[in-house]
C-alpha cells in the first residue's frame, strides 16, 4: 500500500514539484490559545458549504423548476426517491447552519481584530461571501414553491423597491417582470444552481488562498509576548485532523435533525389565496424586518421604510469598511471603539431576532 | 522512557481500528447516497403522461377506466377507430362514469347523464362537459397526457 | 186655469230640459244603438257601462255632438277602431298596473312583436266585459281554460310565435283531476292562471315565472299546502312539507340543482296525476335508470306488482325521499328489510340481507381503519398524501355497491365491493410500510451515529498520540 503510494506520488513530482507545496504546508501553524475553538469557525463553514454542494446536486438530479412542477417534484424527491427526505433535510438544515456558523466566524474574526494589515482583503472577501451566502439562503428558500417561500420572496423584493432610483429597477430584475411567477423561480434557479456558486467559488479561493499564504492571525494580545510564550501547533496534521473530528460531529448533527425535525413541506403556493397570517422571512433576516417595523411611518420628508433599509445599507458599508477606519482611529482608542461597536452589533442582531420570532 | 520503535503494535492498532471505522462509517455515508440514485417506481414526479393501454387491448366502440393522477380518466376506441381520452369524473355529482357500446356514449349510472365522443353533456343533469386529454400513440402504447 | 196650465207647461219644459241635458248626452251610444250596432246593445250589459264609462272614454270624440262628423272628430280626440298593438295603452289609461303586468310578461313582447298577438280584448272580449267572478265572463274560473286554448292549442296560431311550443296543454288538462272537477263547476280548483298568473305571464324557463322549476314545489303548494282550502277533496295536505325535507327539495331548493325533480317532473304539469302502481319505478327510472334497471329485474318487481305495492316508494316514500343509509339494510324492524323480512331460516331473504349488509359494512369499515392507519403515519411526519387520495376510489366502490342494491342479490354487491376492497388493504399495507419506514430511519441514524462515534473516538486518540509524538521529539 505505501509503496504504491509513494510511486504515485513520484510520478507526480516529476511533473509538477508538490516538494515547495509539501513543504509550505507542512510549515504552517495555528495559534493554541484559550480562545483558538474560533478558529474553527471558519472550517465548519466551509464543511458546510460542501455538504450545500453535494446535496444540492443530489436534489439537482430530480428537482424541476416552474411554477407547475417545483412544488411536485419536492414532494417527489421526500415521498418517492430513496433516501430523498435525508438529503433535502439535510439540504435546508445545513443551509440554516452555514449562515450561524458564517455570522459566528465573522464576528469572532471582528473581535480579533484579524482584519488588521495584512488582512484587509482577507476580510472583503469574507464579507462578500457573507453577502453571498444570505444570496444563496434567498434565492434557495424560493425553490420549493410552497406559500411561505412565495411570500416570503414576494415581501423581501418588495423591499428591494423602497430604495430610492434604483430600487424598483433591481426589483424588476430580481422578480424577472413586476409579480413573482414562474419566470422569477426560474431566475432564482439559476442564481442558486449556477451564478452564485460560480462567483462564490472563485472568491473562496481567493480567501482561502490569502489564509494560506498570510497564515493564520495572532490574537492581538500576543504583540507584546515574546516568541516563548506563544504557543502553536501545527496546521498539518493536527489541526486539520481537529477540524475533520468536528466536521463529522457536524454531519452527523445534521444527520439527528434531518431524522427528528426533518424540514416542512407545507402546501403548494397560491398566488391568488392571501398571505397567511404573521408571515415573516427566514430568521437570518429577522432582525432587519423586525427593526423596520419599529420605524415610524414618516421621518422627516422620507418614508420610514426607506430611511431604515437605507441605515442598513449604511451600517453594511461601515462594518465593510471597517479595516479602513480602523486604521484611522487613534491608536489608544482603537480597541475599544471596536469592541464597543461590536458588542453593540451583536446585541441588537439577537434582540431584534428574538423580538422578530415572538 | 519508551522509544518510538518499542511501541509499533499500539500504534499500528490504532491506525488499523481507525482506517477501519473510517471505512465502514463511509459506508453507512455512501449508501444512502447510491440508494437515492435508485429509480423510483413512479419514475415521473408528476404524471403528465401515462400509459392508459396498449394497442390491441380495447377493441372498436369499446372504453376503458384506468388512473391518470390521483383521477379516474376514460379511453374510448370510438366506432370509427379514433382514440379519445376524458377526465371520467361526472360533472354532477362526481360518481366515475363507463363507456356504453350499446349506446356509443359515455354513461354514468349515478343518475343516467350521457357525454358524446366529443366530452359534451348531452342528457340528463350533468352540467358541464368532460375534461378532454389528448392521446397519442407510440408503438405498441396509448399515451394519456393532459391536453 | 190658464196661470196654472203655465206653470205645469213651464214645469214639464224644465223637467225635460233637465232630463235632456242631465242623460249625458251619449250621443255615440244612441246612434250606433239606433242603427243596430251590435257593440252598442251589448255594451250596456258591459261593466264599464254600469260603472259610467262611456264610449268616448275609450275611443276619443265628442260624446255630446249630434253632428256624426263633429262626434268623430280626430281634432276632439277621436281614436276610431283601436290597432291591436294600441289596445293595453287604451285599457292602461285607468287598468295602469295591470297594462303594466302584461307589458312585462311574454304575452306583452308576443304583441310587441306581432299585432296578431294577445291582447286585453283577446281574453277579456270588448264591448261585453264582465267581472272576473261573473261565472259567464271568458276569465272566469269555469271558462279561462277555454278562452287560454283559444290560442294556445291552434298549432297555427302558435306557430307565428313559438313553432316550439307544444299545443296540447288544455287537451291533457282535461284529462287530469283539475280539468275534470273544473269542468263539473268547481271554481277552487287550478285553472291556468292559478299557475301561471294572468296579466305578467313569464315564459316556463324564466326564474321569475311561477312555473319555472324552482318555483314549482312552492305554486303547487299555494292551495296543496293548504288544509282548510283542501278540507273538502280529502286528500292529504303534508307534501310540500315532507318535500322540502327531502333530497330531492334541498337538492332543488337550497342547492339549486335544477336536474332534481320538483312536483311536475314526477306527476306531470297540466295532465297532471299521481303516478299510478305500476307507473311508479318509471318515473323515478327517468334519472334514476340505474336503479330501475336492477329492480325491474329483481324478485321484489314481482313481489310488490302482486300485492299492488308502489315500486320505489315502498322503500323510499314518495315525496319525504331521505338519504339512504346502510342502516336500512338490517333485521331488526326499524329498518326497511327487517320491516318484512326476518332472521329466520325459512326466510330465503335472509342471507342475501346478511350478505349485502357485511359487504357495505366491510367497505366501510375497511375506509376507516385504513384513514386511521394514515393518519397515524402522517401524525408521525411520514408523507402520505398519494395514498389518501387512492382511497377516493374506495367512494366510487360504495356508490356502484349501494346501487347495485336493488338487485337484491348477493353477487352484483360483492363485485361492485371488491376493487374498493383492494384499494382499502393496498392503503392499509402502504400506511404500515410507512410507518414501519419512519422507525427504520431513526434505526438508521443510530447505525450511523455509532458508527461516527466510533470514528470520533479513535480519530481523538489518534490525535492524542500524534500530539504526544509531536511533544516527545
Amino acid at each position: 500500500m505505501t509503496g504504491l503510494k509513494s510511486k504515485f506520488t513520484d510520478w507526480i513530482q516529476e511533473r509538477f514539484d508538490l516538494s515547495q507545496v509539501t513543504h509550505f504546508v507542512s510549515e504552517k501553524k495555528v495559534p493554541y490559545f484559550r480562545g483558538s475553538f474560533w478558529y474553527y469557525f471558519g472550517g465548519v463553514s466551509l464543511f458546510l458549504f460542501v455538504v450545500q454542494v453535494v446535496t444540492g446536486i443530489l436534489l439537482l438530479m430530480y428537482y424541476q423548476p416552474g411554477a407547475q412542477t417545483a412544488f411536485e417534484s419536492v414532494h417527489f424527491i421526500i415521498s418517492k426517491v430513496q433516501f430523498g427526505w435525508l438529503i433535502r433535510s439535510i439540504h435546508s438544515w445545513s443551509a440554516n447552519l452555514m449562515i450561524l456558523t458564517v455570522f459566528i466566524h465573522m464576528f469572532s474574526v471582528y473581535f480579533a481584530k484579524a482584519f488588521r494589515k495584512p488582512r484587509e482583503l482577507t476580510w472583503y472577501s469574507g464579507f462578500a461571501l457573507f453577502g453571498l451566502a444570505l444570496a444563496f439562503g434567498f434565492s434557495g428558500y424560493l425553490l420549493p414553491w410552497n406559500t411561505l417561500s412565495y411570500f416570503a420572496t414576494k415581501v423581501g423584493t418588495e423591499i428591494t423597491a423602497v430604495v430610492p432610483i434604483v430600487g424598483e429597477p433591481i426589483m424588476h430584475l430580481l422578480r424577472a417582470g413586476s409579480d413573482v411567477t414562474t419566470t422569477t423561480l426560474t431566475r432564482f434557479f439559476g442564481l442558486h444552481v449556477a451564478i452564485l456558486p460560480a462567483i462564490f467559488t472563485v472568491v473562496l479561493s481567493a480567501h482561502l488562498l490569502l489564509i494560506q499564504v498570510q497564515g493564520i492571525s495572532e490574537p492581538e494580545s500576543w504583540k507584546e509576548y515574546p516568541p516563548e510564550k506563544k504557543s502553536f501547533i501545527p496546521f498539518f496534521p493536527n489541526f486539520v485532523l481537529k477540524d475533520v473530528l468536528l466536521w463529522l460531529i457536524v454531519l452527523n448533527v445534521l444527520a439527528i435533525l434531518a431524522v427528528y425535525y426533518p424540514w416542512e413541506l407545507g402546501q403548494k403556493a397560491d398566488p391568488f389565496a392571501s398571505a397567511p397570517a404573521g408571515i415573516k422571512p427566514e430568521w437570518y433576516f429577522l432582525f432587519m424586518y423586525q427593526s423596520l417595523k419599529y420605524l415610524p411611518a414618516k421621518i422627516w420628508l422620507f418614508d420610514g421604510e426607506v430611511v431604515g433599509v437605507l441605515l442598513f445599507g449604511l451600517a453594511g458599508l461601515l462594518w465593510f469598511f471597517v479595516p479602513f477606519w480602523d486604521e484611522r482611529t487613534p491608536k489608544g482608542l482603537r480597541n475599544k471603539i471596536i469592541n464597543y461597536i461590536g458588542i453593540l452589533a451583536v446585541i441588537f442582531i439577537i434582540a431584534m431576532t428574538i423580538l422578530g420570532v415572538k | 522512557m519508551v522509544t518510538k520503535e518499542e511501541r509499533p503494535g499500539r500504534r499500528n492498532v490504532l491506525d488499523r481500528l481507525l482506517k477501519l471505522s473510517v471505512f465502514a462509517w463511509a459506508a453507512s455515508i455512501a449508501y444512502p447516497i447510491i440508494a437515492y440514485f435508485k429509480i423510483p417506481p413512479e419514475a415521473e414526479s408528476i404524471p403528465t403522461n401515462v400509459v392508459a393501454a396498449k394497442m390491441n387491448e380495447l377493441k372498436v366502440n369499446q372504453g376503458k377506466v384506468f388512473r391518470f393522477g390521483n383521477q379516474p380518466a376514460i379511453l374510448v376506441r370510438t366506432p370509427d377507430g379514433q382514440w379519445k381520452a376524458f377526465s371520467a369524473v361526472c360533472t354532477h355529482l362526481q360518481c366515475t362514469v363507463q363507456y356504453r357500446d350499446d349506446l356509443q356514449k359515455v354513461w354514468c349510472a349515478c343518475h343516467n347523464g350521457i357525454y358524446d365522443l366529443n366530452g359534451a353533456s348531452i342528457s340528463g343533469p350533468p352540467p358541464r362537459p368532460l375534461q378532454e386529454f389528448k392521446v397519442t400513440t407510440k408503438g405498441d402504447d396509448v399515451i394519456v397526457s393532459k391536453a | 186655469m190658464t196661470q196654472r196650465f203655465h206653470i205645469l207647461l213651464a214645469v214639464l219644459l224644465v223637467c225635460f230640459a233637465a232630463v235632456a241635458f242631465s242623460e249625458n248626452r251619449d250621443t255615440c251610444l244612441s246612434c250606433h244603438t239606433d242603427t243596430g250596432g251590435a257593440e252598442a246593445i251589448t255594451f250596456r250589459n258591459d261593466i264599464h257601462f254600469q260603472n259610467g264609462v262611456s264610449c268616448a272614454d275609450c275611443h276619443g270624440g265628442d260624446p255630446s255632438a249630434e253632428d256624426m262628423e263633429a262626434a268623430m272628430n280626430p281634432a276632439k280626440g277621436f281614436l276610431g277602431k283601436p290597432k291591436p298593438a294600441d289596445i293595453p295603452a287604451m285599457c292602461g289609461t285607468c287598468h295602469d298596473d295591470m297594462r303594466q303586468d302584461f307589458e312585462k310578461g311574454i304575452h306583452g313582447t308576443g304583441l310587441k312583436n306581432n299585432s296578431k298577438g294577445p291582447q286585453c280584448v283577446s281574453c277579456h272580449g270588448i264591448h261585453n266585459i264582465l267581472p272576473v267572478k261573473n261565472q259567464l265572463s271568458p276569465v272566469s274560473a269555469s271558462n279561462i281554460t277555454k278562452t287560454c286554448a283559444k290560442c294556445h292549442s291552434s298549432v297555427d296560431y302558435m306557430k307565428q310565435f313559438n313553432p316550439g311550443l307544444p299545443v296540447d296543454q288544455y287537451e291533457k288538462y282535461l284529462t287530469s283531476v283539475h280539468g275534470k272537477r273544473n269542468a263539473e263547476g268547481d271554481v277552487k280548483v287550478a285553472t291556468c292562471v292559478s299557475c301561471h298568473s294572468n296579466h305578467m305571464i313569464f315564459a316556463v324557463k324564466d326564474p321569475r315565472s311561477p312555473v319555472s322549476p324552482m318555483k314549482i314545489p312552492s305554486t303547487c303548494s299555494h292551495c296543496h299546502n293548504n288544509s282548510k282550502y283542501m278540507a273538502e277533496y280529502k286528500i292529504p295536505t303534508n307534501q310540500f312539507d315532507d318535500y322540502v325535507k327531502s333530497v330531492h327539495g334541498v337538492a332543488l331548493l337550497k342547492n339549486s340543482d335544477l336536474s332534481a325533480p320538483a312536483c311536475n317532473s314526477c306527476h306531470g304539469n297540466h295532465g297532471a296525476t299521481p303516478p299510478g302502481v305500476e307507473s311508479v319505478s318509471s318515473v323515478c327510472g327517468q334519472c334514476h335508470q340505474a336503479n330501475t334497471e336492477l329492480y325491474d329485474k329483481s324478485v321484489h318487481h314481482v313481489v310488490f306488482q302482486q300485492q299492488s305495492l308502489p315500486g320505489c316508494v315502498v322503500c323510499h316514500s314518495n315525496h319525504l325521499v331521505k338519504p339512504p343509509t346502510d342502516a336500512m339494510i338490517d333485521f331488526h324492524p326499524d329498518s326497511l328489510c327487517g320491516s318484512c323480512h326476518s332472521d329466520q331460516p325459512d326466510d330465503k331473504a335472509a342471507p342475501v340481507i346478511r350478505s349485502m349488509r357485511a359487504t357495505l359494512a366491510g367497505l366501510t369499515k375497511g375506509q376507516a381503519e385504513a384513514e386511521q392507519v394514515l393518519n397515524q403515519a402522517e401524525q408521525l411526519g411520514m408523507d402520505v398524501t398519494e395514498t389518501k387520495y387512492s382511497l377516493k376510489d374506495v367512494n366510487q366502490s360504495l356508490i356502484e355497491a349501494r346501487v347495485k342494491i336493488h338487485s337484491f342479490a348477493k353477487e352484483p354487491v360483492s363485485e361492485s365491493a371488491a376493487p374498493g376492497l383492494k384499494v382499502i388493504a393496498q392503503a392499509k399495507e402502504a400506511g404500515h410500510a410507512a410507518i414501519k419506514e419512519y422507525y427504520f430511519r431513526r434505526k438508521g441514524l443510530g447505525v450511523s451515529t455509532l458508527l461516527l462515534t466510533f470514528v470520533v473516538v479513535l480519530l481523538y486518540l489518534k490525535i492524542r498520540q500524534i500530539e504526544q509524538k509531536s511533544k516527545k521529539s
